[in-house]
């Protein structure tokens, strides 16, 4: 059943014009960042072909293309989230899922499942880019992995987020607002004050890019992974309990 | 234990307050195979309350409904595999054509894959809906999306079918072919239907049940004689019409 429910959302996601003006866009951003960061490298070359360990192709393109795209990332992905279930209430189709044998755990599971599938397959043409760079030169590809499960992990932590916010109300545009307002709370958590103050160094430990840094440098640890999934699942939990509370509410 | 089998549906002292001055308060329905029952009331008695108790949709403060023995409370999913709802404003995506919307459906009630497609058959034929197959539900107009609604509750082949004042917004025309679905349905089902037209309940119900103020005022059969029900239900819509005076 889960299963329906994501093939579902899959497909009025791709049903939706909205959606494709989003891969549009974003297929220009791409290009645009990734070719903007492949010239960077090729004029700084010969500098960094001075130094001890000099940074390689996919090591620079992991900092200076992927690294960025998290941040394109945290406004597309609860924009393609947002009408999850804002239009459902809108619509007034609700009802639909409440009189069916679905579970509520089901729909969001499967709800998540279907906008994450279309989000993933945007990382994956993200992460493409630096890859046919291997017809011309050697990569490293552990680098180029780890950023794109960084960037898998954070977006899906950013459906998440959108699809709670979708579940709070039936304007969609409020829910994007209000995911975007705590992705830059959590981007900026522990960024302000010294860096022997306690409380900045605890505020930190919550923050995105404390645990987003090491992916595009090759290092997956498991606590930054754990930081995303811990993320996502309780974000999803969330959204069950506020749509079990509905059936409660009237 | 044999009692709670036998009936399709089973509600037994609903309640639910929703605010100060609105709920429902002890709603008790028995309902059989063959049974067409019209819960009549007046604009905010409590009708649509009472049917979203029924299909849980909305969760009752105290009190319970069976479907076909299954507790709604304690076994929520395989009672509501058995009911089939059409809320006062019918649950449809615009953007998907009517018979991939009902396919859908099918599949969300865990109707067998190799009987969905009859099914979905089945439904379009009963609806008239053949015409429109494979439009956009969003282009149709509100008598075709008001018969979507129907469809979808149908296409699973529920035990009892709940509908929210299904004929609203409809033209005569489509009122009677509107009934006539609720009779066929109502031969080998159990049907709950809410209305605030005395007339169509009459027309249509072999049982009728009064919802007013949140509580069951009335319920019996329809016979020839219905003198004392219209008395009553003029009474009610006078007693409203004072209070909102006054």
């Amino acid at each position: 059943m889960i299963g329906a429910i994501a093939g579902f959302e899959s497909r009025a996601l791709l049903r939706s014009a909205q959606t494709w003006i989003i891969a549009a866009v974003l297929a220009i951003v791409f290009a645009y960042l990734f070719l903007q960061a492949l010239e960077t490298y090729l004029e700084v070359q010969p500098q960094l072909a001075l130094q001890d360990h000099p940074t390689g192709l996919s090591g620079f393109l992991a900092v200076r293309y992927l690294a960025p795209l998290v941040m394109v990332f945290a406004l597309i992905a609860p924009l393609l989230a947002m009408r999850s279930f804002s239009d459902e209430y809108r619509q007034h189709t609700m009802a639909l899922w409440q009189s069916s044998p679905v579970s509520m755990t089901g729909l969001v599971v499967g709800k998540f499942l279907g906008v994450a599938l279309v989000i993933l397959l945007l990382v994956m043409v993200a992460g493409l880019l630096p890859a046919f760079m291997r017809f011309y030169t050697a990569l490293d590809f552990g680098v180029l992995a780890a950023s794109v499960l960084g960037l898998s992990l954070a977006s899906l932590m950013f459906t998440a987020i959108g699809l709670f916010f979708s579940s709070i109300t039936k304007h969609a545009i409020i829910a994007v607002a209000a995911s975007v307002l705590l992705l830059v709370l959590l981007w900026l958590l522990g960024s302000a004050g010294s860096a022997d103050n306690i409380l900045t160094n605890v505020l930190a430990i919550f923050a995105i890019p404390t645990h987003l840094a090491g992916f595009f440098q090759g290092y997956i640890s498991t606590a930054s992974v754990a930081y995303f999934v811990i993320l996502t699942v309780l974000f999803i939990s969330l959204t069950i309990i506020r749509l079990d509370a509905l059936r409660h509410s009237g | 234990m044999t009692d709670t089998v036998n009936y399709l549906l089973d509600a037994d002292k609903l309640s639910r307050r929703l605010s100060a001055d609105a709920g429902v308060y002890d709603i008790s329905i028995k309902l059989q195979r063959g049974d067409i029952l019209g819960l009549l009331g007046l604009n905010g008695a409590g009708k649509s309350t009472t049917l979203r108790l029924l299909t849980g949709t909305l969760v009752p403060d105290s009190g319970d409904v069976r479907i076909s023995g299954d507790s709604m409370r304690e076994a929520p999913l395989q009672a509501r595999r058995k009911i089939g709802y059409l809320p006062d404003q019918p649950p449809l995506y615009n953007d998907m054509r009517v018979e991939s919307y009902l396919r859908f459906c099918a599949k969300l009630r865990l109707v067998a894959k190799a009987e969905q497609q009859s099914n979905v058959e089945a439904v379009l034929n009963e609806c008239d809906l053949q015409s429109v197959k494979k439009n956009r539900i969003g282009q149709l107009s509100k008598g075709f999306r008001q018969r979507v609604g129907l469809a979808q509750a149908l296409v699973h082949k529920p035990h009892v079918l709940l509908l929210d004042e299904p004929s609203n917004g409809l033209d005569p025309n489509q009122m009677m072919g509107m009934r006539n679905i609720i009779k066929q349905t109502g031969e080998k089902q159990a049907v709950i239907f809410s209305t605030h037209l005395l007339a169509e309940a009459q027309a249509v119900c072999n049982r009728i049940a009064v919802v007013h103020k949140g509580k069951l005022i009335h319920e019996d059969k329809v016979t020839g004689d219905n003198k004392q029900l219209e008395d009553l239900f003029t009474g009610l819509s006078a007693d409203d019409t004072q209070a909102a005076s006054a």
